[in-house]
């Protein structure tokens, strides 16, 4: 790798220059900040409000739920972008902009509106109630907040992927003696993974860090159905700036592991590929 | 027969894309389906294939009827243009998808995908991606993928329509190859002629949705049968001429007809010259052929092996060659010629010479509608008639002239009345009140063609068919058939029996409708279907024609008795192109 200019178009170093120092003042900065703040403090206390209980139980509900919430929104995402992208009916354009609500809406709204269909009286958690399932106030509750923030995200990722996916493929695997499924399996699947997977990296973000939503439905019970990011509140509401900064550190330690993991195995995907035609 | 089509229809909104549409293809034949884009050769394919279903008619593939049969039991290949290679699959996976589907073992596998391989000239790629091949070598592969399941059908959809030329003639050629060493009945669809040529055992022609000649090229291009197979296979000049007692008269020259004569009295008729036919020379006496005309060089178009040139024909009072579309869709009115190097040594030209023009052989189109005649009772009349958006389409569409032809007399009944007037063509009239009159009177003067038509009628979406005595019927059929070429429209015959339509009439009747299909399927290529019905002759066509809009009548008539009464209900101020067909008695 060099730094010469790689291409004809002209400003690489003028547009390099704004790159770095965009992600320097916007997005390094103050992470550096915040590994400093955490830095300060001494190891002890560190290791007692990294790994308190309270903490722990915040990280598995945080992390877990949102790996849930991605996952669900993998399957459920996928299967509205085909709906969009493949059929023709009346109201398309109207569902096709709703999935982009949740990007607009305050995400206390959604937390609101989410409780007052959830809630024991709700519209729909009047009905769950008698056959024991409550959704607000417990881990169920803060996964559908978490769903509902980031399903944007997956949709929006594996939409254009299947715009792309030609008919021609179908239409060759089926006179190959192909099923659907299998063409479903071998075919389309293969082709829209990459995708897939970027909607499940982004959809997992955005839920790891949510907020807002969250804490209206999830009854914020330490241990039980408090995330993360309400525990980092909760210290900087004591003025505990240290102990947050270290939960934050945590946070942003586990999400790089996890985004790097999926990058990873992204790029193994594609060097596999290409190995395999190479070899 | 490896592949049976009967009646093959499919409609995309209304619009036949696919009309009707009867074909046999042999075992281990390459057939090759050649059309422009847009005349439904693709999705016929498609069709075959079963990745599109049919409204109508049915496929048979091995005597097997598979209409409704899913795409992947019908064992066919199907080759894409633009390959549809797996691109996340390497060349191995992708030819061996087919046999991974129905479980095949592995060692099979490799060995089948070996074999193919060589087949297609690819050994060694076994493990590329696609995206690592050429587009030639990705087509190769498609084809071995398409070959691997051994079907029994092996369907091309303009394979090399991605490609360029050197790599186009190769990779025909490999097809060929395969094709033969395999024996599979193969299918190849293209809108290049020189492919048509290069590869088929047979080529069939379509244009809007319809099959209109099947042949071996050979015939196809020395024979066509009509004006645009005439044109679309090869260049041609089309000319009007006459069929007299002596032979083929256009312009100067006759010229014996080599074909069968006919019986029929003197008539125009469409002449096709095929550039390669004509003879130029300095002077008249200096042609070794009939000669056609004088003319003047145009252009000259040097173009290695041959010489591509165009003569302006003398205005000598009308020439009889019809206009033709330019590259830019302009009319031009020039006779193409193209010569051999051998020619041209003979005879040197430059634009702006004076030349001789003679033709070596003149091949007369069976086709019965030649020119259109414009007939009113003024010249204004005539002229505003002519522009007409019906009658300049189907003049357009047919490759042929409107003229105008003023007739003061039109419909006024004289004592001298019935003397013979020079028709020529189809001569056309405006619908109006008492127009049954007039039709009786032109037809009584010796038109044998007439068309009453409305004002700012459209074209046409059904065409219904009746003839009233047997006299009429083959011209009815082919005058039926010809339009039908040019219009996307469905044929219906509409078989009328007198009375109520019981008791034994009925069979008989159902007998007759089934005659004259199988009579229009065989005699003149066209398909239609029948309706029976009962009662009087033009009230029942009247009836029919009000159901619904957009309808057409072609009538064949053999006695004028009566005529205009019989008539007047059909023709006077009808909403609805009535084209009358007058055979017979004289």
């Amino acid at each position: 790798m060099s730094f010469r200019a790689p291409s004809v178009l002209p400003g690489f170093g003028l547009t390099f220059g704004f790159t770095t120092f965009f992600l320097s003042a916007m997005v390094l900065l103050p992470l550096a900040a915040l590994v400093l703040a955490a830095g300060s403090m001494h190891w002890s206390d560190f290791v007692h409000v990294v790994f308190s209980a309270r903490a722990l139980g915040s990280y598995r509900l945080s992390f877990g739920a949102s790996f849930l919430a991605a996952s669900i929104n993998l399957v459920f995402g996928f299967i509205i972008a085909w709906t969009l992208v493949r059929y023709d009916f009346p109201g398309r354009k109207l569902i096709d902009a709703l999935i982009d609500m949740p990007f607009a809406l305050p995400t206390a709204v959604s937390g609101i509106a989410l409780t007052t269909v959830f809630a024991q009286q709700g519209w729909i958690g009047r009905y769950l109630e008698p056959l024991g399932i409550k959704v607000a106030y417990t881990w169920l509750g803060v996964t559908l907040a978490l769903t509902l923030i980031s399903m944007p995200f997956a949709v929006r990722a594996v939409q254009p992927a299947l715009l792309e996916v030609q008919r021609d493929l179908e239409d060759a695997a089926e006179t190959l003696g192909a099923g659907r499924f299998y063409v479903f399996r071998r075919i389309i699947l293969p082709t829209v993974l990459p995708a897939l997977l970027t909607g499940f990296t982004l959809s997992f973000a955005r839920a790891v860090g949510e907020y807002g939503s969250v804490i209206f439905i999830a009854g914020n019970l330490p241990m039980k159905t408090e995330i993360t990011p309400l525990l980092i509140v909760i210290h900087l509401e004591q003025f505990d700036y240290q102990g947050a900064a270290a939960l934050g550190l945590v946070m942003l330690v586990m999400s790089f592991t996890v985004l790097f993991a999926i990058n990873l195995l992204q790029t193994w995907g594609r060097r596999r590929h290409l190995q395999a035609a190479n070899s | 027969m490896s592949i049976t089509l009967d009646q093959v229809t499919k409609h995309y909104g209304g619009v036949p894309v696919v009309n009707d549409v009867s074909l046999d293809i042999g075992d281990g034949e390459f057939f090759v389906l050649l059309g422009p884009s847009g005349s439904g050769k693709s999705t016929l394919l498609r069709a075959v294939a079963g990745l599109t279903g049919v409204d109508h008619g049915r496929i048979s593939l091995h005597g097997h009827d598979v209409t409704h049969v899913a795409a992947r039991k019908r064992g066919v290949g199907l080759v894409f243009q633009n390959y549809a290679l797996f691109r996340h699959m390497t060349v191995a996976d992708n030819i061996e998808f087919a046999l991974r589907v129905r479980h095949v073992r592995g060692r099979v596998r490799r060995q089948r995908r070996q074999e193919l391989l060589r087949l297609v000239a690819l050994e060694g790629m076994d493990q590329r991606l696609p995206a690592q091949l050429s587009g030639g070598q990705q087509q190769r592969v498609a084809v071995a993928r398409a070959l691997a399941h051994k079907p029994e059908v092996l369907l091309l959809d303009e394979p090399f329509g991605a490609l360029d030329a050197k790599i186009r003639e190769e990779l025909r050629r490999t097809i060929r190859e395969v094709q033969r060493e395999l024996g599979i009945t193969t299918v190849l669809v293209t809108h290049d002629q020189d492919e048509a040529f290069a590869m088929a055992d047979r080529i069939g022609i379509m244009n809007l949705g319809r099959l209109l000649e099947v042949g071996a090229p050979h015939d196809l291009y020395s024979r066509p049968a009509t004006r645009f197979v005439a044109t679309f296979l090869g260049a041609a000049n089309l000319l009007l001429a006459r069929r007299t007692a002596d032979g083929i008269q256009v312009a100067g020259a006759t010229i014996a007809a080599a074909d069968r004569t006919s019986a029929e009295n003197e008539h125009e008729v469409v002449a096709v010259v095929r550039p390669e036919e004509v003879e130029l020379a300095p002077a008249r006496s200096a042609l070794t052929t009939n000669y056609l005309a004088s003319g003047v060089v145009d252009e000259v178009v040097f173009t290695g092996a041959l010489e591509k040139l165009r003569v302006r024909l003398d205005a000598a009072a009308q020439t009889p060659l019809l206009a033709h579309s330019g590259a830019d869709g302009e009319a031009v009115e020039l006779l193409q010629v193209t010569r051999t190097q051998h020619e041209q040594r003979g005879f040197g030209v430059s634009p702006g010479q004076n030349v001789a023009v003679g033709v070596r052989r003149v091949h007369v189109l069976p086709t019965p509608l030649s020119s259109f005649t414009a007939c009113a009772a003024s010249a204004q009349l005539a002229q505003e008639l002519s522009r007409e958006p019906l009658l300049t389409e189907l003049a357009a569409r047919m490759k042929t002239r409107i003229t105008t032809r003023c007739e003061p007399k039109l419909g006024v009944a004289e004592a001298d009345g019935e003397t013979a007037a020079d028709f020529v063509g189809t001569t056309v009239i405006a619908s109006q009140t008492d127009c049954a009159h007039r039709a009786e009177w032109l037809l009584r003067r010796g038109a044998r063609d007439l068309l009453v038509l409305p004002t700012g009628a459209a074209a046409p979406q059904r065409v219904l068919i009746h003839w009233m005595g047997e006299a009429a019927r083959g011209a009815t059929l082919a005058i039926s058939a010809s339009v039908l070429r040019h219009v996307p429209a469905e044929a219906v015959y509409v078989g009328i029996f007198p009375g109520q339509g019981s008791g034994g009439r009925r069979p008989h009747g159902i007998r007759e409708l089934l005659d004259a299909r199988s009579e229009a399927q065989v005699a003149h290529g066209l398909e239609m279907r029948t309706e029976l019905r009962f009662g009087e002759v033009a009230e029942e066509l009247a009836r029919r024609l009000a159901e619904s809009p957009a309808q057409m009548l072609i009538v064949g008539v053999t006695d004028l008795a009566r005529f205009a009464e019989r008539f007047r209900k059909l023709l006077d101020g009808g909403q609805w192109p009535v084209l009358i067909v007058h055979r017979g008695a004289p």
